[in-house]
């Protein structure tokens, strides 16, 4: 639920420079989390076996599991994931396309984006969170309050790192743009936005990794359905063994989500010219 | 080019204010709304509320509970945050060890972890700590160990060539080089621990501002909600903008 | 091969920035009257900040004097024009294209007609395919003429500074422009491969006769490549002087040891001193 410096406005570096690129590079210690994760699942099937802790508190990863495989088999499950991947989905469709537009809007009017910088970065994805409440009253409980802050929280990174890649593309690239007489369109999709992919990409991946958490986060705090949801209604419903499975997907599909998302990043900036 | 460091320029002083009237017409905004729909509370009902709830000591015992939950967050995501993050930009091993475990973890929606500290860390202040760490906490680690691996090489040169000692290295070179991306984690980590604070208070909590907005919540007292959560925003607000300014001077 | 009208025709240019500080607008450049015939080749020497970035920008259409004109062959310019090739000092290569898809991307922009306006009568639209191998040939030309053949399919990322400049070299060369404006392109490379490119340039001028204004600060390199010598003064940029270089057409790097060539740096030299000195004491507030 954060950020890594570049990504935030100010320390402005890409973590993916242009010069040779290995997309598996970071991804040499993946053994070492893997181990990591293993490691932890061996403590908790033993400390569960010995009684270290009440069943309840944390149940062992051999009950776990089939329970995960179980929910996974039921429609239930299936109508909760869908819930939440359309309300993801839109809202980073959404969120994607306004902080695009008003990234290329701020680097034109530098003016307008002075003026709303303090606001986007304070609000900067999570705290919107906190509207959540009110978005309800508005809205109602439903998946459009939880797809509109969502939206918002995805952005406001897309619209920082876009405003930000544009600023920090070398100026002799509009001059280039201009002597070869580029259009206007042509300036923007073929030398501005492609110069500044690599903060696009970086703010596509935060946005996603937003969308995520507020999505969660917001069917966690109330809603009617969704995996957030799940987690609440077992917890209440004092089914530990459910619950925790439900932890367990949302786990791995944020945990899946991240990785994609990295290894996107670091395949997309060089790109192609078409 | 640091616009804080130059006095005040009438460029800057037309910025605040354009900012200052974008906020004013967000209220002209809500006031409208107000009168469009009955459930949304007007400006003025809200600001009473908020005066009508800071003269209520269950009220303030419940801001104190929030606030010092989230300082609490705050200072441990601090206190871990940072010498992990040295540690991890500093060493090439560790990082190739921790940093994609790391990166997992940072983009967990921690909140779903709440059932699992509550029977751990107890229904009082243990478990909305914890969680408040848990936001606060990968800000901190992430933006220092970038700062630390940003570092130009020079620097590590000039440390030695001048024969300074590890402890000179760290507080005289080391520390001011990376205050840029420190500051960043700082004010991310300050918002983010009292958010997750709050959101803990929302799922299940005995005390503090996250149940306050919610019990008005389901008894219908609108402005009641909508003013504790101005209270919450307006706190992180205030913070995340002061430390941002500070950002932007020392860069 | 000149004709009256063709080459590029300055008339009294004249450029004023607005200043932030207190003393009104600051006189880049001023009563700028020369002409370069076409094919010829000049250079524009000068000290720092004397506005020879300016006046190559005002060329190429980039900014606006303002007042005078320029014509280039013939045409007055209010804008950036195809026929005029402009290469700069920084590394414009674009990183996320390939060499060949650097040296192809002004081909592309220009073949897709502008605002909707046909470049080409109606009826008369050549297929895609025949377009794009069109410039597909015409890129690999640029790219053998620079020296850059079986470097392709490189990245910028993977060539030296001075092969990214030829890359630059092969992009405005494949727009066949009849007028090539040079922004100091080597200023930021060594000695060596300054040498090296200076000599590739003056090669494929010999084999294009494109009429070139190349700015530099650096008078050998002047000497070396051009046929004739504007000196410009620092703030106001005026042309103190104009030197026509009697080298012989074919020289090479070992002529900078013959007395002409001497005699041509001292005086170029004699003028720029001054200046260059007037130039540091005002930059850095000294009393001149």
């Amino acid at each position: 639920m954060n950020v890594r410096a570049p990504d935030t406005p100010g320390a402005r570096r890409p973590s993916v420079s242009r010069a040779p690129r290995r997309p598996w590079s970071g991804l040499a210690g993946a053994p070492a989390a893997v181990v990591l994760m293993v490691l932890a699942g061996v403590v908790a099937e033993v400390g569960a076996a010995a009684a270290w802790w009440a069943p309840d508190v944390l149940p062992a990863p051999s009950d776990l599991l089939p329970a995960a495989a179980r929910i996974a088999g039921s429609p239930r499950f299936w109508q909760d994931a869908l819930r939440t991947g359309a309300e993801l989905l839109l809202s980073c469709v959404f969120g994607v396309v306004a902080g695009l537009g008003l990234g290329v809007a701020f680097w034109k009017a530098p003016g307008a984006g002075r003026v709303f910088e303090p606001y986007l970065v304070s609000f900067y994805a999570v705290p919107l969170v906190l509207f959540y409440p009110i978005a309800i009253v508005l809205i109602g409980i439903n998946q459009w309050s939880v797809v509109v802050l969502a939206s918002i929280m995805t952005a406001i990174p897309m619209t920082l790192n876009t405003w930000t890649g544009l600023r920090a593309i070398p100026p002799v690239y509009l001059r280039l743009a201009a002597s070869i007489g580029c259009s206007r369109s042509q300036t923007l999709f073929r030398v501005a936005l492609p110069a500044a992919a690599p903060y696009v990409v970086a703010g596509l991946r935060l946005g996603v990794a937003y969308a995520l958490i507020g999505t969660v986060a917001m069917e966690f705090t109330t809603a009617q359905a969704g995996l957030g949801y799940q987690v609440r209604y077992l917890y209440e419903s004092f089914d530990a063994v459910g619950m925790y499975a439900y932890i367990l997907v949302i786990v791995a599909v944020s945990v899946l989500l991240t990785a994609v998302l990295e290894i996107a990043e670091r395949l997309l900036p060089r790109g192609r010219d078409t | 080019m640091s616009p804080a460091t130059a006095p005040p320029t009438r460029d800057g002083c037309r910025v605040t204010a354009g900012s200052v009237a974008v906020a004013v017409i967000a209220v002209i905004a809500w006031e409208i709304a107000s009168h469009l729909s009955f459930v949304i509370p007007e400006p003025l009902d809200t600001f009473l509320a908020l005066g009508r709830d800071l003269g209520d000591p269950r009220f303030l015992a419940g801001l104190r509970e929030t606030l010092l939950a989230a300082l609490a967050a705050f200072v441990l995501a601090m206190l871990i945050g940072g010498p992990a993050g040295l540690g991890l930009g500093l060493s090439r091993r560790a990082r190739v060890v921790f940093s994609p475990i790391i990166t997992m973890l940072n983009g967990i929606p921690k909140i779903v972890l709440y059932p699992v500290l509550l029977p751990v860390f107890h229904l009082g202040y243990g478990s909305k700590i914890v969680m408040g760490l848990l936001f606060g906490l990968f800000p901190v680690l992430i933006n220092t160990a970038a700062g630390v691996r940003e570092i130009p090489d020079v620097y590590w040169r000039l440390a030695r060539s001048l024969r300074a000692t590890r402890w000179q290295t760290l507080t005289r070179i080391l520390l001011p080089a990376i205050r840029g991306p420190l500051l960043t984690g700082v004010r991310l980590a300050v918002s983010l621990s009292l958010v997750g604070v709050v959101l803990s208070e929302f799922f299940a909590t005995e005390r503090g501002l996250g149940r306050i907005v919610l019990s008005a919540y389901s008894s219908g007292d609108y402005a009641g909600m909508v003013s504790t959560i101005l209270l919450l925003i307006a706190i992180s607000f205030a913070l995340s903008l002061f430390l941002w300014r500070l950002e932007r001077r020392v860069r | 091969m000149s004709s009256p009208g063709t080459g590029v025709v300055l008339d009294d240019v004249r450029v004023e920035f607005r200043s932030s500080g207190r003393d009104g607008p600051v006189v880049a450049v001023d009563g700028i009257t020369q002409e370069i015939p076409a094919g010829g080749f000049v250079s524009v020497v000068g000290p720092s900040g004397c506005g020879k970035s300016t006046l190559l920008s005002v060329i190429a259409g980039l900014r606006a004097a303002t007042s005078g004109s320029v014509r280039i062959n013939g045409r007055t310019v209010t804008g950036p024009d195809r026929d005029v090739g402009v290469m700069f000092q920084e590394d414009s290569v674009l990183p996320w294209k390939n060499v060949t898809d650097n040296v192809r991307f002004p081909l592309q922009i220009a073949r897709v007609p502008r605002a909707g306006r046909p470049r080409l009568g109606p009826g008369h639209r050549p297929g895609r395919a025949a377009a794009r191998r069109r410039i597909a040939q015409r890129a690999q030309e640029a790219i053998d003429l620079v020296g850059l053949g079986g470097f392709e399919r490189r990245y910028p990322a993977e060539l030296s500074g001075g092969m990214r400049q030829r890359v630059a070299l092969a992009r405005t060369l494949a727009m066949r422009p009849s007028v090539l404006l040079m922004d100091e392109p080597f200023a930021a490379l060594d000695q060596q491969t300054r040498l090296l490119l200076g000599a590739e340039v003056r090669r494929i001028w010999g084999e294009t006769h494109q009429t070139v204004l190349f700015v530099t600060h650096d008078i050998s390199e002047a000497i070396l490549l051009s046929q004739q010598v504007w000196v410009m003064s620092y703030r106001p940029g005026t042309i103190l002087d104009v030197v026509d270089v009697d080298l012989p057409a074919d020289r090479d790097a070992s002529v900078v040891s013959t007395p002409r060539f001497n005699a041509l740096h001292n005086r170029i030299w004699e003028r720029l001193r001054t200046e260059a000195m007037r130039g540091f004491a005002q930059e850095n507030r000294f009393p001149a």
